[in-house]
């Protein structure tokens, strides 16, 4: 409870980050979705984008295509 | 121009597959990940529990000029890691898939071709680490105290040089691999290599291009602008510079198979 | 007056000579065959007259344009495996192409519309090339190859990897083009050469060992060739058939036998009257006049 206090106390330095790290896994899904040369199983990447905070779609942009 | 029309092909494409998205938040985000942890450290120490009753938290809070630099830190490592990733098949890709043979069948200036690519790149990591140090150059304000807006541009031009390097690289190595990993991988350990010599070597290595983040760091606690850290930049610059020519004669030369 | 001279052109890597002293012309308006079997040279000489390989030695002029070395504006070339940008449609490659080759932001788009058209691709143009079919983009490489109206077009291999609808739709195109610019394109396949063009070139090892009009070269070398089959094989067939005058090869495949013979009447009469005499049971008799494969085996084989 105290923790939702303090994320409710400091929204207006948090939320940029949350926005970005949400933007980041949108695009990322949108991406996905349209891929059609994926390197792997789609929902493989689909979990990894959503759980693997920053990392996860930067992963999958970099390694998510056959080239 | 067949220079525009390259460019703006290379723009295009970057914008379709989002790198003009990805590559600015990722510099953003890691730009202020370590600020805003550190601001919260103790709270989040506190919030895991486990101490003592009475435990008194004390973790001193970086200065200004200190917390921009932990931006520079996350930038020269997962920065110059993305750079490398982002470009390392936009030469050697277009030899391996075939379509440079139909680009090269065009009346293309190499010059064009290589330079073409290189800016467009350059655009974006232009981009991305303006971005990111402004939004570092913000939460420092906002967490840690005031730091000059001109004394962050200045420090980001001065690391701009250092980047401009690592896509030249890059860009030189796409045109001798055709590999993108392989092309990846030599152009970190050769970013590697630069910086573990010029830390062993620093008293004779001065003007050496991995230098300029050791001189930012100076002139972010200073406000003083060293002689050195122009010398490692115009050398870095003129390094960027052989290192394109070098590629466009090396594509110039290069056998097709 | 010929459109390009080529001049004892070498092309060597690591000391191996891909293509040996090869010398011809192409004289404007003609559509020449560029013939030989896999690894013969044919790929590299394209891509030193397309103008970015550099010869080991020897010369390619162009008339058109003494001064100037890069000749690639006065070509149109087409590789054998084309590749695209998956992520561009159809139109802005052309578009792109064409602005590369020097053409103004109009011309370029005047003349992609015009070149989808005339390789039936109007309704696909939007369409990213990631979704076209492989004829569709064999189709698309020759319009790119077009698109700044070059006077020379070279295609390698246009035909080899298509079904047999896409490679009449490309051998039509071939007939098309030939009305405006000088064709070369490369092929393995004889019947492609013999069914569009007027010329051949004839290569093999990295030597040109042939070359001239199609018909000249036919009469060049008459050779006949006689299919028979038997309902019983008699024996020794093959030894007999091979003592007859003027025969100098018997293949056998599958109990038909291919005799090729050098006096077509000659050997005629003599097969029927051994027929008659030793009671041969003759279930196919055919006269194959000179193919250009026996002029391209024989000269291959020499």
């Amino acid at each position: 409870m105290e923790g939702l206090k303090i994320i409710q106390e400091n929204l207006a330095i948090l939320a940029p980050l949350f926005v970005l790290q949400l933007i980041l896994m949108v695009i990322a899904l949108i991406d996905l979705a349209k891929n059609e040369v994926p390197r792997g199983p789609k929902w493989v990447w689909a979990l990894v984008i959503i759980f693997v905070n920053i990392i996860g779609p930067i992963v999958y942009f970099i390694a998510g295509k056959r080239r | 121009m067949q220079w525009t029309v390259i460019l703006k092909k290379e723009l295009t494409e970057n914008w379709r597959n989002f790198k003009w998205l990805w590559v600015p938040i990722v510099f953003i985000l890691i730009s202020i990940m370590d600020l805003i942890s550190t601001y919260y450290m103790p709270i989040i120490i506190e919030s895991a529990g486990g101490l003592p009753e009475g435990t008194v938290i004390d973790i001193p809070m970086p200065s200004p000029s200190e917390a921009m630099l932990m931006s520079f830190s996350q930038l020269n490592m997962i920065g110059v890691l993305i750079l490398t990733v982002m470009s390392m098949g936009t030469i050697s890709g277009e030899i391996k898939s075939g379509v440079y043979e139909l680009i090269l069948a065009k009346p293309v200036k190499y010059t064009n071709y290589v330079t073409g690519k290189f800016f467009s790149y350059w655009l974006l990591m232009m981009v991305s680490l303006l971005l990111g140090l402004l939004a570092s150059w913000y939460y420092t304000n906002l967490l840690f105290g005031e730091l000059a807006l001109s004394q962050m541009f200045v420090a980001a031009l001065f690391y701009a040089c250092w980047l401009t390097l690592v896509i030249a690289i890059v860009i030189l190595y796409n045109t001798w691999f055709k590999s993108p990993g392989l092309i990846a991988f030599l152009s970190i350990i050769t970013v590697i290599i630069l910086t573990v010599m010029t830390n062993i070597f620093g008293h004779v290595l001065g003007w050496s291009p991995a230098k300029i983040t050791e001189y930012i760091s100076i002139y972010l606690h200073t406000g003083d602008l060293d002689i050195e850290i122009w010398f490692s930049a115009i050398v870095t610059l003129l390094l960027s510079l052989a290192c394109i020519l070098f590629a466009i004669v090396s594509l110039r030369n290069r056998a097709i198979d | 007056m010929e459109l390009v001279s080529v001049n004892d052109l070498t092309k060597t890597y690591s000391k191996h000579a891909v293509v040996d002293h090869v010398s011809f012309d192409l004289q404007p308006g003609k559509c020449v065959a560029l013939l030989g079997p896999n690894g013969a040279g044919k790929t590299t000489t394209l891509r030193m007259l397309a103008g970015f390989i550099q010869p080991t030695s020897g010369s390619i002029s162009f008339n058109e344009d003494t001064l100037s070395k890069d000749f690639r504006k006065f070509v149109g070339y087409l590789p054998q495996y084309p590749s695209f940008y998956p992520w561009m449609s159809g139109e802005e490659f052309l578009h792109y192409a064409g602005q590369l080759a020097g053409l103004t932001k109009k011309e370029a788009s005047d003349r992609s519309n015009e070149l989808l058209q005339l390789v039936h691709l109007t309704e696909s143009g939007k369409k990213r090339i990631g979704k076209y079919s492989g004829g569709m983009k064999q189709r698309l490489g020759i319009a790119q190859a077009l698109i700044h109206e070059p006077k020379l077009i070279m295609l390698d291999e246009p035909v080899s990897s298509l079904d047999p609808i896409g490679r009449r739709e490309v051998l039509n195109l071939i007939r098309e083009l030939k009305k405006d610019a000088t064709v070369l394109f490369s092929t393995h396949i004889l019947n492609d050469a013999e069914e569009v063009s007027e010329e051949i070139l004839l290569m093999n090892d990295g030597k040109l060992i042939e070359q001239g009009p199609i018909s000249e070269i036919r009469g060049m070398q008459q050779t006949v060739t006689i299919r028979l089959a038997f309902e019983k094989e008699p024996k020794f067939i093959h030894e007999k058939l091979k003592e007859i005058d003027s025969v100098y090869q018997v293949t056998e495949e599958n109990g038909t036998f291919d005799v090729s013979v050098h006096d077509l009447n000659a050997a005629r009469d003599t097969i029927f009257s051994r027929v008659q005499e030793e009671g041969w049971e003759l279930s196919l008799f055919e006269i194959t006049s000179g193919t250009l494969e026996d002029i391209f085996m024989k000269a291959v084989n020499k």
